[in-house]
């Protein structure tokens, strides 16, 4: 056998592939080539190198939106794309929204009765305060041309009932700019807490309307609870740097959808009442829909399949604890409950350890040096 | 170098036959790093490899119904992640750095920087030489040494005969070996 017979086997013999014959012809000959004895250590050693690369981890987060992107798109969106495929998507979507601004602004100043009926709401709004709650909703319907503007509202007011007044009340506080193209309380809520400023800005606002919205704002009372819900949230902003899977500008179609089966309560009330029965009133997240502010993914997403997902919940915040962590916010993402963690590098092993002993865990990590890692724990059964 | 390949989760290809969105998430779960792992490897850009490994399992959702289920849906993944990266390698209008810049944004295997600079030089020059490897056998590298992948399986996700698998690993292995000469 000669030496280039010889090295071609080498690659086979490291994945001890070679067939008997082959390695008795090669153990033969390095018997007496020192040259080709020096050629195999170096391809073993090449070959030990590149087998100890460490495997790579698909990004946080990767899951759920494949997951998202897997589901059907809702049939008016379907007929949409069908009906868009031979122009391009773009430049037309964005001449028919400007088409029907221009016909809602049109009708709105042009006709008396609606100025008229806008008029009225104000000073519907102006009234005591048992009136002005009657009045609320109504004050920002749209004019009757800007409805189709929202597809995606009909989607969203399905199913759902008419939330708490105060629920309404807090998402048209957060983000006072969307309005009027919605058919429900429910979907205008939904559609606030997912709106980027300026995105979707209606072109109807009038200064009326900003001035009857101004009185919806929350009594002082319930400001005076949210700034200091604001203010404890702040105060952990060191510790959790990263918490929310998703941007506000892009909710997955899981947050899209109504909740399960069985959870008739709309999301935020049920994340209320479970915070209330805490033992430690959990903080709000900070980052994402529910807030506006752009969430930056977590260092580590994990999924906790339990039987019971109060247990489980109140189990993990007293495991962050014993480790070190603590709680960072919750929240309910797609109808399910998202534990936002902060659990220090050192103990992190122990907490999935044990966080394991809960349920079953599938987990995502990003590679970080930060000394205080950010989890957030999907809770489900 | 990934442990390998083993066999599917049990009941799984019927509940995904059945349509069950719950068993295309156990899919994702099950095999996320290793679909998205080869696209990184081979295309040595995060957000591209997350396109491509997306689009992996988009297309593994959309097919499931034609899986007749003679390989294992492990390979089937790899063989579809391996045809579409190839496809993507091969565009004309693929405008990312190739050589060099390829695979340098693949984390370093330690990030806690307690190895000495001359580990992290190798493993800097380890990467690069495997960014310049050929695509063909950069793959099979890739799917053998990294994600631990036997020659059969191989062979199946890459429609190969076993023996072109043996010899495109021996050149690429060699290959490598010239390249990171100086090391030894």
């Amino acid at each position: 056998m000669t030496c280039t017979e010889t090295r071609d086997l080498f690659s086979a013999l490291a994945d001890d592939a070679l067939t008997p014959g082959e390695r008795a012809a090669l153990d033969a000959h390095l018997a007496g080539c020192a040259e080709c004895r020096r050629e195999l250590a170096g391809l073993l050693r090449t070959v030990k190198l590149v087998r100890a690369m460490d495997p790579v981890h698909a990004p946080a987060g990767f899951v759920d939106r494949v997951v998202a992107a897997a589901q059907p798109a809702p049939s008016h969106r379907r007929l949409g794309r069908r009906l868009m495929r031979p122009w391009p998507t773009l430049p037309l979507g964005a001449a028919a929204l400007l088409l029907i601004g221009g016909l809602a602004v049109l009708l709105f100043r042009g006709s008396p009765e609606q100025q008229r009926a806008a008029h009225d709401q104000l000073e519907a709004a102006r009234a005591p305060s048992s009136e002005r709650d009657v009045a609320a909703p109504r004050s920002v319907e749209a004019p009757p041309a800007a409805v189709t503007a929202a597809p995606r509202s009909a989607d969203l007011s399905k199913n759902y009932s008419e939330p708490p007044k105060s629920e309404t009340m807090r998402a048209k506080t957060a983000a006072p700019t969307t309005k009027t193209d919605a058919p429900s309380p429910r979907a205008r809520a939904e559609r606030a807490q997912v709106t980027v400023p300026n995105a979707s800005r209606d072109s109807v606002s009038s200064a009326r309307e900003q001035e009857a919205q101004q009185r919806l704002t929350p009594p002082p009372a319930m400001e005076r609870r949210d700034a200091k819900r604001e203010l404890a949230d702040r105060g952990q902003e060191a510790l959790a740097p990263a918490v929310g899977g998703r941007s506000a500008a892009a909710p997955s179609a899981a947050e899209r959808q109504p909740p399960p089966v069985g959870a008739a309560t709309p999301a935020p009330a049920m994340a209320t009442a479970k915070a209330q029965a805490m033992p430690q009133s959990a903080p709000l997240s900070r980052t994402g829909p529910m807030t506006g502010i752009p969430a930056a993914p977590p260092d580590v997403t994990a999924r906790l399949r339990v039987a019971h997902v109060s247990g489980a919940e109140r189990a993990l915040i007293e495991l962050a604890a014993r480790v070190g962590g603590r709680q960072t916010g919750r929240r309910i993402d797609g109808g399910r409950l998202v534990v936002e963690l902060a659990v220090p590098r050192d103990t992190y092993a122990e907490f999935v350890r044990e966080a394991a002993a809960l349920g079953a865990v599938s987990i995502e990590s990003q590679a970080t040096d930060r000394p205080m890692l950010a989890v957030a724990v999907t809770v489900s059964n | 170098m990934r442990e390998g390949l083993g066999a599917d989760p049990p009941g799984l290809l019927p509940r995904l036959r059945a349509g069950d969105p719950r068993a295309f998430e156990e899919l994702v779960i099950a095999y996320q790093h290793r679909v998205f792992g080869v696209a990184l490897r081979m295309l040595g850009n995060r957000a591209e490899a997350e396109e491509i490994a997306q689009e992996v399992f988009l297309r593994a959702h959309r097919a499931i119904a034609d899986f007749r289920g003679e390989a294992r849906l492990g390979t089937w993944l790899y063989a579809i992640a391996s045809r579409l990266c190839l496809n993507r390698l091969a565009s004309p209008d693929r405008r990312l750095a190739r050589g060099d810049d390829a695979l340098m944004d693949v984390p370093a295997s330690n990030p806690d920087a307690a190895a000495a600079a001359e580990r992290a030089e190798l493993d800097a020059a380890l990467r690069a030489a495997i960014a310049e490897l050929p695509d063909d056998r950069r793959l099979v590298l890739v799917l053998r040494d990294v994600e631990g992948l036997s020659y059969e399986q191989i062979a199946e996700a890459l429609a190969l005969d076993p023996g072109t698998v043996r010899s495109r690993l021996h050149r690429a292995r060699m290959q490598l070996k010239e390249k990171l000469e100086r090391f030894a």
